[in-house]
């Protein structure tokens, strides 16, 4: 052994043997800790939910919603908050981990997704076995969202049409009367209005995002579908849908009446819109929140009527039970679901002016601005215009994400509508009948 | 006749140190090495052996993460060879791969170069220069979306200034590759950088002054010193950086996620689809383990060229 040891060893007393056993002891500490950590979590009994959430406005709401589980409970609640980009990959490992929370949000889009796979359970059992839960009281379209194969799988919070908001201050500049707000424009007003409103200086007639999720209200309004009734073919060629399709792409190339695209990813109608010199923004009722924001005077109308009339998407979400849970634990979720879907939490939910209640009885609590505010219960009522619950497959990912990647090429003008939709119907009806094999697996859950 | 060695000797065999009995295997440095290295090597076991072999069971099954798996043999491989996804994402990953790979070695020999000759406060250029390479990629690309604007975007808004209509850089099909690549060039030739100036610092300074006394040209000293010498350097980084355009991910899901059409899907990018926004888990870890072949493949070949090309004896 060198001197330099040795005097290490005599001058601080520490041998390398024990210099080895610390080490061990210490390496034995840190993983019981890491066991320990991986284990640990809410205790039982504890109300754990998951949720969406990416900002410190709608973390205040999922606070305030674990304040009233906790009062009308009397257990300790545990939310798991997780920003909305993360928060569908995060819930399928912590499904599939057997470490999901007893009652999980789910956007309306991915419920037969997660159905047809069987990582939630039916609720009508539930629903039956409790006379205090009234499903009267949801909107028939939350309740057409929230199902799959006509079994609910989820109860939902939130429910609304998209609309059209408009910059009254900029009509007001260029000498245009405001829309009505009950009466719904035709195409070929709206297309005029765009134009007229469209100009040099960077102002534009229109905005919207270049994707399916935003062309099938148009789709809807003019009669047609992404798939067809049957749901085992694509019905983005049929006459209906091509019409609406050109209306949308013509105003994106021939008018040239919408800020220039610039990427596939970040493309946001909501930052054209709030820069103020766009006229009109088709968007959900969800982004009142943001557009209270503005620096000019706006308000929302209601969508555009097609040839079929005004048929807006209507979005929704909900809490959901992973299928996992059973026992005392469903029996709490159940209890925690129903708390979380009440009247009294959707009015915290509305009232902070996050969305629409997916509730009837909750419905006031969303209230203006903007002045037209009451447009989206109308419309979801039926009394104004109308709606059609957001149609998806049990593989919207893969619609969307091959929509996503190549109808981009049509708004650019760098491919024709007829020429990209050709390219993509096989490639979609591939998707449709693997839809089909996903119900059929779904229907033996 | 062959001389019986006694089991038990007083001296040791010629040319060992002596030892005071038998070498105790508790005791022994042998013993600290392994305790040290442990934990390293079940952290290898736990989270990079373990997850190859459950890759290769799992896509041996159809099982979409929630329903119990079934058998399906070998149909996640037989079924990449019909897929044009596949084949156009492996396309895409190799067309990175061929063009980010050189661009990246030659800019980072050139800034390793530049360095290396006397450059006042090279410290601070240095770290300037390894900073992209420490940021986050995902911060990087969404600063390079930026960049990239088409109207009045800065990269555009410099080509204008001297008389050119730059392209619609990321929306482009033909610009959309090419885009990532030099975003990517951009990000990553710090690494590089770093490992060629301390390949440069290495050579010793008198087999320059020998080349020069020889007359031979700077060019000249470059080709017949430096690459020689520079060649162990110029191979690690040539299959970390193939081993690293193989895998490339983020930045194509960040700033095109994979369009327009597919024609910046990479590899990585599909075999993500599939397993989390598909369900398809076995289709996805038999995409991995192609691709883990493939990478291997690669990797095996530049070794065999190694032998011929990099000379670590000076």
């Amino acid at each position: 052994m060198s001197a330099a040891t040795n005097t290490f060893k005599g001058s601080q007393g520490i041998s390398r043997r024990s210099l080895l056993r610390g080490a061990a002891a210490f390496g034995s500490l840190t993983a019981a800790g890491s066991l320990a950590g991986c284990s640990s979590g809410p205790p039982d009994g504890t109300a754990t939910w998951s949720m969406w959430s990416s900002s410190p406005e709608e973390g205040q709401v999922w606070a305030d919603f674990g304040a009233h589980v906790e009062e009308r409970l009397g257990i300790r609640s545990a939310s798991q908050l997780t920003p909305s980009d993360g928060y569908v990959t995060k819930l399928d490992l912590q499904l599939v981990s057997g470490t999901a929370s007893l009652v999980t949000a789910l956007n309306g889009w991915l419920i037969p997704t997660y159905a047809a796979r069987g990582a939630h359970r039916e609720l009508d059992d539930l629903i039956a076995a409790d006379p205090e839960f009234d499903p009267e009281d949801f909107y028939p379209d939350i309740r057409s969202i929230s199902s799959f194969d006509d079994r609910t799988f989820a109860i939902g919070f939130d429910v609304a049409p998209t609309v059209l908001y408009y910059n009254r201050t900029l009509l007001a500049e260029n000498g245009v009367e405001p829309p009505h707000p009950t009466e719904p424009m035709d195409w070929d007003t709206f297309r005029e209005l765009t134009i007229q409103l469209s100009g040099p200086d960077n102002q534009y007639g229109f905005t919207c995002a270049p994707s399916i999720d935003d062309l099938v209200s148009w789709i809807y309004s003019a009669g047609g579908n992404v798939m067809n009734e049957r749901e085992d073919a694509s019905a983005l060629d049929a006459p209906e849908a091509m019409e609406a399709l050109h209306y949308v792409i013509d105003l994106f190339v021939r008018d040239r009446v919408t800020p220039p695209i610039s990427n596939l990813v970040t493309e946001n109608s909501l930052a054209n819109f709030l820069e103020g010199n766009v006229a009109f923004m088709q968007n959900g009722p969800w982004q009142v929140v943001n557009v209270r924001g503005a620096s000019f005077d706006w308000d929302i109308v209601p969508f555009p009527a097609g040839p079929a009339g005004s048929k807006p998407r209507v979005s929704g979400s909900s809490f959901a039970i992973p299928a996992a849970v059973r026992g005392d634990d469903l029996e709490l979720a159940w209890e925690l679901l129903k708390v979380l879907t009440s009247t009294d939490a959707l009015n915290i939910y509305a009232r902070a002016g996050r969305n629409n209640p997916a509730r009837l009885s909750a419905g006031t609590a969303f209230a203006p601005p903007p002045d037209n505010l009451s447009v989206v219960q109308r419309i979801l009522a039926g009394e104004v215009a109308g709606g059609h619950p957001f149609d998806v497959t049990t593989n919207w990912n893969q619609v969307r994400q091959l929509l996503g990647q190549d109808l981009p090429r049509a708004f650019l003008g760098q491919r024709g509508v007829t020429e990209t939709i050709d390219g993509l119907t096989p490639r979609l009806n591939v998707l449709m009948r693997q839809h089909q094999d996903h119900i059929r697996a779904g229907a033996a859950h | 006749m062959a001389v019986e060695t006694p089991i038990a000797t007083s001296g040791s065999p010629p040319g060992r140190p002596r030892r005071r009995g038998r070498p105790s295997r508790f005791g022994s440095e042998t013993f600290a090495a392994w305790l040290f290295l442990t934990p390293s090597f079940v952290g290898f076991l736990i989270f990079t052996a373990g997850p190859v072999v459950a890759a290769g069971v799992i896509s041996l099954l159809h099982w979409n993460l929630f329903s119990p798996p079934t058998f399906a043999g070998l149909s996640n491989y037989t079924r990449l060879g019909p897929d044009p996804t596949f084949w156009s994402a492996l396309g895409n990953t190799a067309y990175f791969t061929l063009v980010s790979v050189p661009l990246t070695m030659v800019v980072s020999l050139a800034l390793a170069l530049l360095l290396n000759h006397g450059l006042r406060r090279m410290a601070i250029f240095r770290s300037l220069l390894l900073l992209p390479y420490a940021t986050i990629t995902v911060a990087v690309a969404f600063v390079w979306i930026w960049l990239y604007i088409p109207h009045d975007g800065l990269m555009n808004s410099v080509l204008g200034l001297v008389g050119i209509d730059g392209p619609a850089w990321l929306i482009s099909d033909t610009w959309a590759m090419p885009s990532l690549i030099l975003m990517s060039v951009w990000k990553s030739f710090g690494f590089g950088m770093v490992i060629f100036l301390a390949g440069l610092q290495a050579i010793p300074q008198q087999l320059y002054e020998a080349a020069k006394v020889d007359g031979t040209s700077a060019w000249g000293s470059f080709r017949n010193v430096t690459l020689p010498l520079l060649s162990p350097s110029m191979f690690f980084v040539i299959v970390t950086s193939v081993i690293g355009s193989f895998q490339v991910f983020d930045q194509a899901l960040v700033m095109t996620n994979g369009g327009p059409g597919s024609s910046t899907t990479t590899l990585v990018m599909y075999i993500y689809q599939s397993g989390f926004q598909n369900y398809e888990q076995g289709y996805a870890a038999a995409q991995s383990l192609v691709l883990f072949a493939f990478i291997a493949l690669i990797t095996g070949i530049q070794f065999l060229f190694q032998r011929r090309l990099v000379h670590y004896d000076i």
